[in-house]
């Protein structure tokens, strides 16, 4: 049965959607469309202590609409209030060279994804008054952006998404403490990562979290080839950031290495289930909106 | 199992090639960046062992795939599998003797056993090989469309044929086949009186159609012969019939009919006649058509001519010139001197009817007119002792005096028509008759004996008239020898040429013998007596007569099919392999497809 073609850009294409323009822009045309796909923002965001006025936006509670302001300047003005509460949060992106690749021309790099993530997930936190923060890693700590609520600090983590990365090992261990270290009061820790790292380092890592009383969100990125082995033929297939060569007929072992990924995804699942983190899988191909909503799930706050 | 093309099994080298690739150590040039190759490590070293049976059972797949299409392109043959029949050499004998003629159930019979034949030879393939034989010894081989094409044309003969010798030589040309199965087919009315012994083929194995039935009611003309042979010119035809019934007949002679009858029962008749013709004549004996055409019509040929001119020498006897008179007055002979009558000693030419000297002192004076006559025989020294004569038609007669006959040295061909103590008596040649005994009641009791005239006049009228000597007579298609001076016969105005040994037309007539333009004889062919008995022999009966290696007689059409292919349990296996081969290659294409992820099944 057709259906209409999405106009949110939350719900579009990510490739596509990249194509059209920088990554800051496109954050900003996912975090809308994302808004507006909720409807009716809940309360959450706003307290009685006033802030600013902003210009309404769409998915607005007219509650909020300062009518005064309205009859005086004939425009549609929002009153926002400083919450109290204000939440800290910190990303940790996986920047390592195996974050760099795509299994098709179609598709973004897992790296180009995370990033889009990154930026919609800081825009949307930083309009709801949180302070964020960014820490991108490889086999080393790339970029430590301690956690601000200004504009000014989504524009900083955008302009350290365009920074080098693509190191030869995932230090995620060093970058998940370091995002611990730099809220100082319980917040949200949301790790991006394609989780081809040492499994043991990192539970490590989270534990130290999870002790501090962080939050903790996975975002396992996946590309759709890691998922179902999509190429075809024999080769000698090598991982980038190692030694590692494995030599294979993709029709003999299509099968198994699904079997061996769901298996891999599931342990993960557990593991950081036991941990009291939260894990979402999600592949190079989904919508921007589908990250934005997993991340927030486990932390029902959504805007 | 065996191969009917053997140099095929050289493909079969072909299963090294899967092998070959199976063992060989693989060399990859193609190299991908993939960064979730940890994963791909752990699916590998969980699935090696799964991996290396399912490659193994490809590999097996492949090689058997290879070898059942080796083996199907050498074209095997075997016991327990397998479609259609093994090549096969098959060769239909039908008989086609005159009694296939008959009408059963409103249809020749001749036209039921072609359509078998036609239903078991259009199931011939192209690695069979097939032959028409038929009772006349005619072979057809070749392709299928000639052998139906000769076995359209199949028409019945004249006469019994030769059914055993055309089985036998079918059985031979199955055996020089040297095809993996073979088998003689016979198609027959099963008539009793044509299989009077066993028929040997040896290892062959033959089938026998013999249609259900009884065998129509059959009436025929078995005797038309004309007595005696030579008229002058009265003469006589002897007429028989087979049959309960009263049957009419007509005698023709020439053209023309020249007596009509009535036949009853299995009674003898004698139609006298004196034709005004002269010269050889075709003539015939008719009954009203019956379900037996073939029979129902017999022929001869007579020669006519006048009475023959006799001029009895008068030391020939008393006995001698009264007997010729008495012929005279018959009209069975003339006065002339055509042909004399004379002691030994005392005849001057020939033809003549030679009589031995009453007195024993004229033994050298007959031995010289003897040689003079150029007569191969010599008057030995006389016998006076008391003998009886021994030959058909002086037989019993006594003899008292005697001049036994020797044959001279370098004799001609003569006929002994009687003997005397063992010794030659009468004895006859060309132109001549020689009697060791002169016409005398004191010599012989010849002349004062019934039989004495019937014999004097056939002595004249048919030994010593040199016309009308060249009466042939023989069975359809059987061998037959013919006088020196005939060059071919004749029949419908047209002219055969033949030698001296020639076979007769399978077709019952009267055929002239020509020497240049001139008639000197008449070949006559009538069919075998015994073909006009229709009665059958029974399946059993039948089977028990062929000694083979198998023996099938049915009287059903389908089943003498069938009996005919499947004369071997071995058949090709060509198409098992075939459909092998072909699970083969499903079963690996299925084995390789199950790796496939849907999607990419659906685009392939």
């Amino acid at each position: 049965m057709p259906t209409a073609a999405p106009t949110r850009a939350d719900l579009i294409d990510p490739a596509s959607l990249a194509s059209l323009g920088r990554i800051e822009i496109v954050a900003r045309w996912v975090v809308d469309g994302f808004l507006t796909g909720l409807h009716r923002s809940p309360r959450k965001g706003f307290s009685v202590e006033f802030a600013e006025f902003r210009p309404y936006q769409p998915g607005d509670d007219l509650r909020y609409i300062d009518w005064r302001v309205v009859a005086r300047s004939d425009r549609w003005m929002i009153k926002q209030f400083e919450e109290e509460t204000n939440t800290r949060a910190a990303i940790v992106l996986d920047v390592s060279r195996s974050m760099d690749w795509s299994g098709s021309p179609d598709r973004l790099t897992k790296l180009r994804y995370a990033e889009q993530v990154v930026a919609a997930i800081a825009l949307l936190l930083i309009r709801q008054r949180d302070a964020v923060g960014l820490v991108r890693y490889d086999d080393r700590l790339r970029t430590v952006l301690p956690p601000r609520a200004r504009t000014m600090q989504w524009r900083r983590i955008v302009s350290a998404l365009e920074e080098s990365g693509a190191g030869p090992d995932s230090r995620m261990g060093e970058g998940v403490q370091q995002a611990a270290r730099l809220i100082r009061r319980p917040g949200i820790v949301i790790v991006i990562s394609d989780l081809l790292v040492d499994q043991g380092e990192m539970e490590q890592a989270l534990r130290v979290a999870r002790a501090a009383g962080h939050q903790v969100t996975v975002l396992h990125i996946m590309d759709p080839s890691e998922l179902d082995l999509d190429a075809r033929g024999e080769a000698i297939f090598y991982d980038p950031e190692g030694t590692l060569e494995v030599t294979a007929t993709v029709s003999d072992v299509r099968q198994a290495y699904a079997r061996t990924v769901a298996h891999a995804i599931e342990e993960w699942r557990l593991k950081l289930a036991a941990l009291g983190a939260g894990y979402e899988v999600i592949r190079t191909d989904s919508p921007f909106g589908v990250p934005l909503r997993r991340a927030f799930a486990t932390r029902q706050r959504l805007p | 199992m065996s191969f009917l093309a053997p140099i095929w099994l050289v493909l079969t080298a072909a299963v090294a090639v899967p092998l070959f690739l199976h063992l060989m150590r693989r060399r990859i040039d193609i190299r991908r960046e993939f960064p979730a190759a940890r994963y791909l490590l752990r699916a590998e070293k969980e699935n090696v062992r799964r991996l290396k049976l399912r490659n193994l059972f490809l590999m097996l797949l492949r090689t058997l795939v290879l070898l059942f299409l080796a083996l199907a392109a050498a074209r095997p043959i075997g016991a327990l599998l397998g479609s259609g029949h093994v090549p096969t050499a098959l060769a239909v004998v039908v008989d086609n003797s005159m009694s296939s003629g008959a009408i059963v159930d409103g249809r020749p019979l001749l036209a039921r056993l072609k359509a078998t034949a036609r239903s078991m030879i259009e199931g011939t393939g192209a690695n069979d090989q097939s032959w028409l034989l038929t009772a006349d010894g005619v072979v057809t081989g070749g392709a299928r469309n000639v052998v139906l094409d000769a076995l359209d044309r199949l028409e019945p003969l004249g006469g019994r044929g030769d059914i055993g010798g055309a089985i036998t030589r079918a059985a031979g040309l199955v055996l020089a086949a040297d095809l993996p199965a073979g088998t003689v087919a016979v198609l027959t009315d099963a008539q009793a009186s044509q299989w009077p012994g066993d028929v040997s083929l040896g290892d062959v194995r033959l089938v026998a159609f013999v249609p259900a039935g009884r065998a129509p009611v059959n009436r025929a003309i078995l005797l038309a012969d004309p007595h005696p042979p030579r008229w002058s010119p009265k003469g006589a035809v002897m007429v028989g019939a087979a049959g309960a019934d009263s049957v009419t007949f007509r005698v023709t002679l020439g053209d023309r009919t020249v007596a009509r009858g009535l036949l009853r029962g299995s009674d003898e008749q004698v139609v006298r006649l004196e034709p005004a013709e002269r010269g050889w004549l075709a003539g015939s004996v008719e009954l009203a058509p019956d379900e037996l055409r073939g029979d129902d019509v017999r022929h001869f040929a007579v020669w006519i001519g006048d009475a023959p001119a006799v001029q009895v020498h008068p030391g020939a006897g008393i006995f001698a010139r009264e007997a010729v008179d008495a012929l005279v007055q018959s009209g069975l002979v003339t006065h002339g001197q055509a042909i004399e009558v004379a002691p030994v000693d005392a005849a001057s030419r020939l033809p003549a009817l030679l009589i031995a000297p009453s007195d024993p002192v004229r033994l050298g004076a007959a031995n010289r007119s003897l040689e003079r006559l150029g007569i191969p025989w010599r008057l030995a020294d006389p016998r006076r002792d008391e003998t009886v004569a021994r030959g058909a038609e002086v037989e019993g007669t006594a003899v008292r005096f005697r001049f036994p006959l020797r044959s001279a040295p370098g004799s001609g061909a003569s006929d002994t028509l009687a003997t005397a103590s063992g010794e030659p008596w009468i004895v006859a040649g060309p132109d001549y008759v020689l009697v060791g005994s002169p016409l005398a009641t004191e010599a012989t009791a010849l002349p004062i004996r019934a039989p004495f005239l019937p014999f004097l006049s056939n002595l004249l009228s048919q030994r010593l008239t040199r016309e009308g000597s060249g009466l042939v007579r023989a069975d359809p298609g059987a061998p037959v020898r013919l006088p020196a001076a005939v060059t071919g016969w004749e029949r419908d105005s047209q002219v055969v040429a033949v030698g001296e040994a020639a076979t007769a037309p399978s077709r019952a007539g009267v055929y002239f013998l020509r020497n240049g333009d001139a008639r000197v004889g008449a070949l006559v062919v009538n069919p075998e007596r015994e073909e006009s008995r229709l009665d059958r022999l029974s399946s059993s009966e039948l089977k028990s007569r062929f000694k083979a290696g198998e023996v099938v007689v049915t009287g059903d059409p389908a089943d003498l099919g069938r009996s005919a292919f499947d004369a071997s349990a071995r058949r090709p296996l060509q198409a098992v392999l075939l459909l092998l081969a072909l699970a083969c290659l499903v079963a690996e294409m299925i084995v390789v497809r199950s790796a496939e992820p849907r999607g990419q099944r659906r685009a392939a």
